[in-house]
């Protein structure tokens, strides 16, 4: 495993994408916008009552964190794997003696980097005037950071094998686009899980996308039991597993397909 | 028809550029005070054209010629002086201006890209409100002087550049313009392409009497299509006048060419430079000698003299090299 | 009738470029579709836990959605895809295409409104129509003549508003040339998919008066429930023109800007 290579690799990736960072800044505020109109929808929903015991401060609380993990965990493989095979660019990357997944990873921490670079500042600034209500312990702040970390692996490894697919498929339009509809209904950004109707709740429950974004801000905003966490952590390493299965067996199957039609 | 069609007086374009340091402090100071720069793209450069003529607008990269073309097209304001092009004012850009000139840019296209040619044609046909049968026509009669008919119904990105090039051209004549402006049109391009559009801007020049004005870096460009040229430096127009007499003008030397009866040792520079002379390229029989132009009859006496000389010819420099020598100097 | 025949012109271009970029009519209309459901289920679990929003009952919040799906619709179909020519990624002003646009010797503002065409926004435009349907229906209480009337005004005025607040963001690339200012304008046009009375008290005024994307949806949803009081048409139109001419002449000035420096 080139690692000395794979830093290198990370921190020139990292200064070139700081030149673009206006396009990327355009991008970051696009995706904090959805949770943003959520929370204002939600606040206004629950007025004093609050709904189903979340209060307006609440409210505040989830969405601010839901943006912030939202931007941590968020998946860049379609462009910067996918349309990479799509573009027959991947032998560039085959000739190196650097693992591919490096290039992704690298791309994935500079993105990362120079979003966060604008969206923490402005969360922070929102939480400023909008107070919310965080109240968190020691042992939940632990939780919280195992769950992003897997949140993000999931999230990461889920987009990754959805790239490989453009191995078989020219067009991946359909599929980001259900994908997307999918991830917006059900982990957590439309609502919170526990808002959610019966049944739609059951089925977030099962389904990955809530382990992508949601559960980390549920654990962060005291909403969840310590026996509800630990059944959402193996939900989510289960999932994990399973997309890494995917992405190693499609990897190998795409790879073959692909040296045989020539790149 | 010795109307003028092109009236440039006292043309200047100065460009008010944000001077910025690199880093953040810098980029800080320049919302507070900042801080610009006068850049002078064009001073004071006059010309007129008559309607019909084939000009050749040439110069280093940067010395003003895409700054002038574009000034006289309207896409750009002049800071200062007057210009007249095909009777209208060019940076009013009136609708009955834009209707009688045309322009091609080398590096640019104007095709709709993934559908043939002919779609676009149609929509340019529109857009200057040509009737339908009048497009055909002149669609038909352009593709047959160019000899594109073949190409006509393929989507433009499947095009070889040649053939879009030729499709711009196309494109840039169905309204039939006066006055017709194009910016580096050879650019890229092979060699029987080349003389392909060279033979077609004549051609079509002399049937339609359009006025044509051209950049080129193509020295063949230069001397096979325009009788007249404009060389721009520094913003400044140095040369406007026949494309024989540059050489001549510009250039303060003269080559002699020398052949003699038998092959010469090395020959001594030291001995030529106290005529000013160089000595620019030495082959058995022959050598030539560059001179500075007064002193050419002198020296080619002294040649006379001291060998036994089959051949002598006094001559211009080439263009190129005398062009090359004023961009590269920046000095005559 | 010249513009009638030149839009002609462009729409017949239009469709053969769509159908030769082998645009997937199936794929866009995958996405309309599930640009309806994830606006309907957002809306209906909003309206599990509540049964108004500020005023705003299930009905009347639908119709809203579909005032939004209609706007955008007739966005999609032509100012949209001919301003991102324009000013979106792969910009004419950036690349210097836009030299050529000058040249021709039409309306310059008029040609880069109509040149583009998107076909395909007709299913969202229909889609939109049958949510106003359902709403009207669900509301149980038909819709008089007159409130229709006004409805058809504005509506009117709101595309006409949105044109302008569109036109507007395009213009400023003329002194930003790169910078991405239609996908600013998209995420904060989110923010129309709720009444506007729903955002905290800056918020609404800096939507109502300064960006008027609030009035874009909210005022046409009002009309068809009959809530809309004259004089609240009466300053929608008047915003509407006011800010068309405003934007007209900001797009001028860009051109202007554009003569004195390009190189």
């Amino acid at each position: 495993m080139n690692h000395r290579g794979g830093f290198a690799l990370i921190k020139s990736t990292w200064l070139s994408w700081l030149q673009y960072r206006s396009f990327f800044f355009v991008l970051a505020f696009g995706w904090m916008i959805p949770p943003l109109v959520a929370m204002f929808v939600w606040l206004a929903a629950s007025g004093q009552d609050g709904i189903q015991g979340i209060h307006r401060s609440e409210f505040v609380a989830y969405y601010l964190v839901l943006i912030l993990v939202n931007q941590i965990t968020y998946s860049q493989a379609n462009w910067t794997l996918g349309d990479v095979i799509r573009e027959g660019l991947l032998n560039n990357w085959l000739l190196r003696p650097i693992s591919p997944v490096y290039q992704v990873l690298s791309s994935e921490f500079a993105g990362k980097f120079v979003y966060l670079v604008f969206t923490v500042p402005l969360t922070i600034l929102l939480g400023l005037v909008l107070r919310p209500k965080i109240d968190i312990s020691f042992l939940q702040l632990s939780f919280f950071l195992l769950s992003l970390i897997l949140a993000w692996g999931l999230r990461f490894v889920w987009g990754y094998w959805l790239a490989l697919l453009a191995f078989w498929f020219t067009r991946a339009d359909a599929l980001l686009a259900l994908q997307d509809s999918l991830v917006f209904i059900f982990s957590g950004m439309i609502a919170p899980v526990s808002l959610l109707p019966g049944f739609l709740q059951d089925i977030a429950t099962f389904l990955p996308f809530r382990y992508m974004v949601g559960f980390p801000v549920e654990i962060f905003t005291n909403q969840l039991t310590l026996a509800e966490i630990g059944l959402g952590l193996l939900i989510q390493s289960i999932w994990l597993i399973i997309a890494l299965i995917l992405c190693s067996w499609l990897w190998k199957n795409g790879l073959r397909r692909y040296s045989a039609i020539g790149g | 028809m010795n109307e003028k069609i092109i009236d440039v007086q006292n043309l200047s374009k100065t460009y008010r550029v944000p001077q910025r340091d690199p880093g953040i402090k810098a980029a800080l100071n320049q919302f507070v005070s900042a801080k610009f720069q006068d850049v002078v793209a064009v001073n004071h450069v006059s010309f007129e054209v008559t309607a019909g003529e084939i000009v050749a607008l040439i110069g280093p990269n940067g010395a003003g010629k895409t700054t002038t073309l574009k000034v006289l097209t309207g896409l750009l304001q002049p800071t200062g002086g007057s210009i007249m092009v095909a009777g209208h004012t060019p940076g009013k850009r009136e609708h009955a201006f834009l209707r009688v000139i045309s322009m091609v840019l080398g590096n640019k296209s104007q095709m709709l890209w993934d559908i043939p040619a002919l779609d676009t044609f149609h929509v340019l046909g529109e857009i200057y409100q040509i009737e339908k049968i009048e497009v055909k026509q002149r669609i038909e009669e352009l593709s047959l002087m160019l000899e594109m008919e073949d190409i006509l119904k393929k989507p433009v990105r499947n095009l070889s550049l040649g053939e879009r090039m030729k499709c711009e051209l196309v494109a840039s004549l169905l309204h039939r313009p006066q006055v017709l402006f194009l910016d580096e049109p050879t650019l890229g391009l092979d060699i029987s392409i080349q003389n392909r559009l060279r033979s077609f801007i004549i051609q079509y020049n002399q049937r339609y009497q359009a006025t044509i004005m051209l950049t080129s870096h193509y020295m063949a460009d230069i001397e096979r299509l325009c009788s007249r040229v404009l060389l721009i430096h520094h913003g400044e127009l140095i040369y406007d006048g026949a494309l024989n007499k540059l050489s001549e003008q510009l250039s303060n030397s003269k080559l002699i060419r020398v052949t003699v009866s038998e092959p010469l040792a090395d020959i001594d520079a030291k001995e030529w430079s106290s005529f000013g002379a160089e000595i620019l390229e030495q082959n058995h029989q022959n050598f030539t000698l560059r001179v500075e132009k007064t002193q050419a009859p002198a020296c080619t006496a002294m040649l006379l003299n001291r060998y036994v000389v089959v051949d002598l010819v006094v001559e211009n420099p080439p263009l190129e090299a005398v062009i090359d020598r004023i961009y590269q100097e920046g000095a005559v | 009738m010249f513009p009638f025949t030149l839009i002609k012109s462009f729409i017949r271009v239009s469709v053969l470029q769509n159908i030769a970029y082998r645009a997937n009519f199936w794929i866009d209309l995958l996405n309309s579709l599930l640009n309806l459901v994830v606006s309907i289920t957002a809306i209906f679990i909003l309206f599990q836990q509540i049964t108004e929003l500020n005023g705003w009952d299930l009905s009347a919040t639908l119709g809203l959605v579909g005032v939004y799906l209609i706007v955008s619709a007739l966005r999609g179909l032509f100012i949209g895809p001919s301003l991102e020519a324009l000013v979106g990624l792969g910009q004419e002003v950036w690349s210097g295409n836009f030299d050529f646009t000058l040249l021709r010797p039409i309306n310059t503002q008029f040609f880069v409104t109509f040149r583009i065409w998107r076909m395909n926004a007709l299913l969202d435009l229909f889609l939109g129509m049958l949510v106003i349907a359902f709403a009207i229906t669900r509301s149980a209480s038909p819709v008089p003549f007159w409130d229709w009337l006004l409805f058809g005004i504005t509506l009117i005025a709101s595309v006409l508003t949105l044109y302008a607040l569109l036109l507007a963001f395009s213009s400023l690339v003329f002194w930003s040339p790169g910078f991405l200012f239609t996908w600013v304008f998209n995420a904060l046009f989110q923010l129309a998919r709720y009444p506007v009375n729903i955002y905290p008290p800056a918020l609404r005024i800096l939507l109502t008066w300064i960006i008027p994307v609030g009035l874009i949806t909210t005022i046409p949803a009002m009309a068809l429930s009959g809530t809309a009081a004259m004089n609240t048409v009466l300053i929608a139109v008047l915003v509407a023109i006011l800010m068309f001419f405003a934007a007209s002449w900001l797009f001028q000035k860009g051109i202007r800007k554009y003569n004195s420096v390009s190189s």
